[in-house]
């Protein structure tokens, strides 16, 4: 067992409290030769107390990990994770979203996070450091929750919205300003004959077209990577490769198969970092983060 | 004082700030007979009305919960919130119970108030307080205490008992103590920030603008003991923060509970700053209210609302971030308050001359959309443990 005190080695937790899941990551940091993820979860809350399934998902978590609370050296939160009364500290969102981002792709200078509730591009340097950032405006349109919305009006499970997305040969353009007059145009499709697969790429184009946008109003170059819980739609990344090439972009987007824990890697990853700078000036945290 | 009594206390404390129609100050008049009188922020001196049997009533306008109707149409858009949400309260009979009103020299806006106080309600007292800025004892002093007799001739016209020296040096002592409570617990916040929450502490000094100050200090010396006792005040990695721009239209509680949440401990600020207006005791030897006179004229904050030269009000500033070890400046001035925004520029240099970092919000008092200055907050905090020094 790995002792937090030993300052070559930490145990740290990242816990990212979303809008409509909650991710959490255990991660082993060690000054010789970085961070690995010891064990990580993601989890919709479902109309539950969020501080009650933060909890549960990080005693799992833990246990997968093969660690105890008061072995981690940093307990920190990110997103909405204010409600986490054991927390050693807090990292704004994005914040932890662009060090999580980098870890997952040390070539990423920046990111675009698309959670539920909004999408919110991160221009950064080679140390996380954010530069320039922009959220999307408060329309619905752009957000996890409006996809998810859409695929119940289409009877579509939320994992086959990528495949079908895939499959479509004439996507239908969607109104790209307004959640509402997005949701009437796909009823009018619907009513129209259109098939489930060429209005969800319609919706896919649609959205990729505003996060291109806010990806460029921060001046963002070569690789992006997407993060947050649609990192994990393959339809709508499809659409944004595609639009940037249309649009002679100068990003690669790209995603990674832990894009959705991105928050929670990030904030466990700045939970280590503060450990050791906090040191440096002679201050240790004690046992399960506490300063 | 177990965790239920402490509990108690802090949802009495806040009671006593959403109370606009000053329950607790009718229940002192009923219980003593005594009179109250309103007072505007940021500063007068209490101890004279207590010495004359008067409870000094501080009012920090409508905050949150109050509907502004009538206040509103009495001044244009680009005058700050308070005077209309003071003006409503006074205008909707939240404030009848108030025997007079005492203006102290804020600002225009407020001198402006005290003639249409006047106007509004003929039948109350009202006196504008014009604090010296001269602060030379023979022009300055010579000036506050012809005020402070007019202010204490006043409160005789109304039937208080008139000021003598032993009265007031009586209530000079239990000001002093109320005050030394109050550092007492400033300075353990600098040094335990997460056992003294600012939004708690905001809560318990609000409750002293309208108790007897006898019944505040056994509030704060109950809090005290809580917060020692109290083992769930553990402590977090947060960004340590001067706030400093909100001496007078204070900011809803749900500003600075984002300011905490968002990852800033507030080691520093000048809320409510009324109770920590002198930095030592006032001396208790000698003429009592030349002794008033002389902590104000020599021993008081470097607040907006003083003309001080000379760059006196950055190095204060600097100081008080060096002393609290607050790792950066939020300046958080409310909308259209103009001595808190012509001084800002003064103190901002100051502050990136001595490599502080800081950022800026402007509020009202009414405000209710927190996300904006919780992202910047949070952003802040970010920048300070994150990338200062690095």
């Amino acid at each position: 067992m790995l002792s937090p005190i030993e300052p070559e080695v930490l145990l740290t937790a990242g816990i990212d409290v979303g809008s409509s899941a909650i991710k959490v990551a255990v991660l082993r940091e060690a000054a010789a030769d970085g961070a690995r993820i010891l064990a990580a979860r993601c989890e919709r809350i479902r109309r539950r107390e969020p501080a009650n399934v933060a909890e549960a998902i990080l005693r799992e978590t833990l246990a997968a990990a093969g660690v105890a609370l008061d072995e981690l050296a940093y307990v920190a939160t990110t997103g909405e994770g204010e409600i986490i009364k054991r927390r050693t500290g807090h990292f704004y969102g994005m914040t932890a979203h662009a060090r999580g981002g980098l870890f997952l792709d040390p070539e990423a200078r920046a990111i675009i996070d698309i959670g539920a509730l909004y999408a919110r591009a991160v221009l950064m340097d080679e140390r996380a450091k954010v530069l320039s950032h922009r959220m999307s405006s408060q329309c619905a349109s752009g957000s996890g929750q409006f996809l998810e919305n859409i695929s119940r009006y289409l009877g579509v499970a939320l994992a086959e919205i990528g495949p079908l997305s895939l499959q479509a040969d004439r996507p239908e353009q969607c109104s790209s300003i307004c959640a509402v007059l997005a949701e009437t145009d796909v009823i009018n499709m619907v009513s129209r004959g259109i098939s489930i697969p060429n209005i969800l790429k319609g919706i896919h184009q649609s959205m990729a077209g505003r996060y291109l946008r806010l990806l460029a109003s921060t001046g963002a170059r070569g690789v992006v990577l997407v993060t947050g819980g649609l990192a994990a739609d393959r339809g709508l990344l499809s659409a944004l490769r595609e639009a940037a090439t249309e649009q002679g972009s100068p990003v690669e987007i790209r995603s990674h198969e832990n894009s959705v824990l991105a928050g929670a890697l990030g904030a466990a990853l700045w939970g280590a970092f503060r450990v050791r700078k906090l040191a440096g000036k002679g201050i240790a945290l004690g046992a399960g983060g506490q300063r | 004082m177990n965790s239920k009594d402490a509990e108690e206390l802090l949802e009495r404390a806040e009671a006593l700030y959403r109370d606009h129609r000053l329950q607790s100050v009718r229940e002192w008049k009923r219980r003593s007979g005594g009179l109250a009188v309103g007072y505007l922020p940021i500063y007068i001196p209490r101890e004279l009305l207590h010495a004359q049997g008067v409870l000094p009533v501080g009012l920090m306008g409508g905050g949150d919960d109050l509907e502004v109707i009538r206040g509103d149409s009495y001044y244009q858009s680009y005058i700050c919130h308070l005077p209309r949400s003071t003006l409503e309260l006074g205008l909707n009979g939240s404030l009848d119970c108030l025997d007079g009103m005492i203006f102290p020299a804020i600002c225009d806006v407020i001198r402006n108030m005290s003639g249409m106080w006047k106007m509004l309600f003929p039948d109350k007292l009202v006196r504008y307080l014009d604090l010296p800025q001269n602060f030379d004892r023979e022009i300055g002093g010579k000036f506050y205490r012809r005020q402070l007799e007019e202010l204490s001739q006043d409160m005789v016209a109304l039937g208080a008992r008139p000021l003598e020296e032993e009265s007031l040096r009586r209530s000079m002592a239990i000001y002093n103590e109320n005050r030394r409570l109050v550092r007492e617990l400033w300075e353990l916040r600098r040094e335990e920030p997460w056992k003294v929450p600012a939004s708690e502490f905001y809560l318990i000094l609000r409750a002293g603008l309208v108790l007897a100050v006898e019944e505040h200090s056994r509030m704060l010396e109950n809090y005290r003991m809580h917060v020692h006792a109290d083992p769930g005040r553990k402590p977090m990695d947060q960004a340590r923060v001067l706030v400093t721009g909100c001496f007078c239209e204070q900011p809803p509680l749900g500003f600075i509970k984002t300011l905490e949440r968002a990852g800033c401990y507030i080691v520093e600020d000048d809320l409510v700053q009324i109770h920590r207006w002198f930095h030592r005791d006032i001396p208790l030897e000698g003429d009592p209210l030349e002794n008033c006179i002389a902590a104000f004229l020599e021993d008081a904050v470097a607040s907006p609302t003083r003309y001080i030269g000379d760059q006196e009000k950055g190095r204060e500033l600097v100081e008080r971030a060096r002393r609290s070890g607050a790792e950066g400046v939020l300046f958080c001035a409310p909308s259209f308050c103009d001595p808190a925004l012509l001084d800002q520029p003064m103190l901002v240099a100051a502050v990136e001359k001595a490599g502080i970092q800081w950022t800026g919000f402007k509020y009202t008092e009414n405000l209710g959309q927190f996300q904006v200055i919780r992202e910047q907050a949070g952003t802040f905090a970010d920048s300070i443990r994150l990338w200062s020094g690095v």
